[in-house]
């Protein structure tokens, strides 16, 4: 009887287990499924934009100003292939990964000390907001007279363009604080500092991430942008000068370049983002 | 009195401030919350000359209709509000800031969705300073004690709303220095069910613990079934109407708590004075 009922309840578990295998074998092949569609869709899109450029180029558009995708690869191929590239390249990386380093430390710090002041808050936010609104291209000719034609200017025109993004959405992540959770851990006996490190900064993590993250191509096309005021090295120099020589199709194959590393510094920070915000899966990324 | 708890600590017995002394104290306290409304400030009073004393031990509850100031109590015995006039006191002692000599089981569950259950638990021990393998082992027997044995590694979000109650509640608990537990509305989005079986496991935890607990509900037979004695609260601006003992004896059985003698006499006599509460509209002074 009682070996009986082992026997049924065995049996049971065996079932049970095997039904579950099979549960997990249809979420893993229906998950395939859907990134193979869409996949497939985005080649489909990306072919047909080629496509589409190949056949306006020389018909509907002048050859000269559109070029066309056969004779940028052949021109990317061609500058990297002869060095020129990577020599352009390692420019433009240094200057965009330098002034990214110090517009989001400084953007960071600055808004956890804003935050701490008493009173830091009201006051600045409104003025750095202000700043934020300002066209900071503009303070391009600006840069260049006061630092030179060197890396330096390069790397604070990049270093804006990441600072006020990183500070605001810093203040803004730490503004979002459930205050709720706040008064639970004072009432068991947090320090300032405590109530900060177990609850600001997780909380504001997402906000912070989100920062870090918008700002990568934010960097780079200050470094560009600068490159493209004043400079005889970089990939902003190597597109300047093909454009004024109409050599359309090495100001393609610049991009090309380009596109590769904001793609290889999205990975990055995708990396990081994965490790920090484990407990929040349903925070989706637009740029995932 | 000293008691043991699910994981073996003894709770602090309560300090010798001489038996008589309240442990929670509202003395003469008016709460006026001034609010920005259209027409500039507009100041309105939540609270009306409250007056009441909870006994060390005691499993005292306030009830009354929506709105009419019972969280802006507890909030002034866990120090995070300060009454407009009047005096709040813990063990005899004004409250002044907040009061890290009580636990707070607040009306949201305020669970750190970035941590885990566990990690939850152990917050109030870490705070305070307590080994790491003692918290460890003081969160899992705490989290045994209300079947949450597998779930020690989901986050809040992976759980039902039974369970992040249960995780809240048991998260202040596990704190044995603190012999104060301070609850709102802990159990009001529940269902019926769960609602009962929690009940259950608070009392399980609670009965000989020898911990003061002031609890919020609008419920009355959730008042009658866990409580000592029962506040009864006037609608908004609020104020203590009646004050009434509850003669059913320990242990109690919740899920039966309508056969117990005398259950009958005391939800009548408390619910002729709530009834005529919740009638009556809140009234506003600009
Ligand atoms: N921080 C606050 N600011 C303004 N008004 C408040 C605040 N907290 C509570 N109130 C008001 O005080 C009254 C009592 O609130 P509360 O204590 O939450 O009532 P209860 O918990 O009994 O439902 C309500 O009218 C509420 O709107
Ligand atoms: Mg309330």
């Amino acid at each position: 009887m009682v070996d009986a009922l082992a026997g049924a309840a065995a049996r049971e578990a065996r079932y049970e287990a095997a039904l579950r295998r099979r549960a997990t074998g249809e979420a893993l092949s229906h998950q395939r499924r859907v990134t193979r569609t869409v996949v497939s869709w985005q080649v489909a899109m990306l072919l047909l934009l080629l496509f589409a450029w190949w056949g306006a180029s020389g018909r509907l558009l002048d050859r000269l100003f559109l070029s066309d995708p056969i004779s940028v690869m052949a021109a990317f191929w061609r500058i990297l292939a002869d060095g020129s590239l990577w020599y352009h390249l390692r420019y433009t990386l240094v200057e965009t990964l330098l002034g990214y380093v110090l517009g989001a430390s400084t953007g960071l710090v600055g808004a956890v000390l804003t935050w701490l002041a008493p009173g830091g808050e009201p006051v600045l936010r409104p003025l750095v907001l202000l700043a934020y609104a300002t066209p900071k291209i503009a303070l391009a000719p600006l840069m260049i007279l006061w630092f030179g034609i060197g890396v330096l200017p390069k790397v604070v025109l990049a270093a804006t363009f990441v600072f006020f993004i990183v500070f605001l959405n810093t203040m803004a992540g730490l503004a979002a604080v459930n205050p709720g959770l706040v008064n639970v851990v004072r009432v068991m006996g947090a320090s300032p500092i405590g109530i900060f490190r177990k609850v600001m900064v997780p909380s504001a993590l997402p906000f912070i991430v989100a920062g870090l993250r918008i700002t990568v191509p934010a960097a780079l096309i200050g470094a560009i942008v600068a490159e493209f005021i004043s400079s005889n090295r970089g990939v902003g120099y190597l597109i300047n000068a093909a454009s004024a020589r109409y050599r359309t199709a090495d100001v393609f194959a610049g991009i090309v370049g380009l596109l590769f590393v904001v793609l290889l510094m999205n990975a990055g920070v995708s990396v990081l983002e994965r490790s920090w915000l484990r407990w929040a899966p349903q925070i989706r990324n637009p740029l995932g | 009195m000293t008691h043991v708890a699910p994981d073996g600590q003894t709770i602090a017995p309560a300090e010798a401030a001489g038996a008589a002394t309240p442990v929670l104290e509202a003395r003469g306290v008016y709460k006026v919350f001034v609010t920005r409304g259209r027409g500039g400030l507009r100041a309105m009073t939540a609270l009306r000359r409250v007056d009441l004393q909870v006994r060390r031990g005691e499993f005292l509850t306030l009830i009354g209709p929506s709105g009419c100031g019972k969280s802006t109590v507890l909030n002034m015995f866990a120090g995070l509000t300060a009454p407009t006039d009047g005096t709040v006191l813990h063990e005899g002692v004004p409250i002044r800031g907040v009061n890290t000599r009580g636990g707070y089981v607040t009306q949201d569950d305020n669970l750190l969705p970035w941590r885990t259950t566990l990690g939850n638990v152990q917050i109030a021990l870490e705070l305070k300073g307590v080994r790491r393998d003692e918290r460890h082992e003081r969160a899992m027997a705490y989290l045994a004690a209300v079947g949450l044995r597998g779930f020690e590694h989901h986050y809040p979000h992976e759980l039902s709303g039974g369970m992040r109650k249960r995780v809240s509640i048991v998260r202040t608990l596990v704190d044995t220095s603190v012999n104060v537990i301070l609850m709102d509305e802990p159990f009001g989005p529940l269902d019926a069910q769960t609602r009962l079986v929690l009940q259950d496991e608070l009392l399980r935890l609670w009965e000989g613990s020898g911990r003061t607990i002031v609890f919020v509900t609008h419920d009355l037979v959730e008042a009658i079934a866990l409580s000592d004695r029962i506040a009864i609260f006037t609608g908004a601006p609020g104020t203590i109407k009646d004050v009434r003992e509850v003669p059913i004896p320990r242990p109690r059985d919740v899920f039966h708590i309508h056969d117990a003698h005398g259950f009958a006499e005391i939800y009548d006599a408390i619910w002729a004075g709530l009834r005529a509460e919740l009638t009556t509209e809140p009234m506003h002074d600009g």
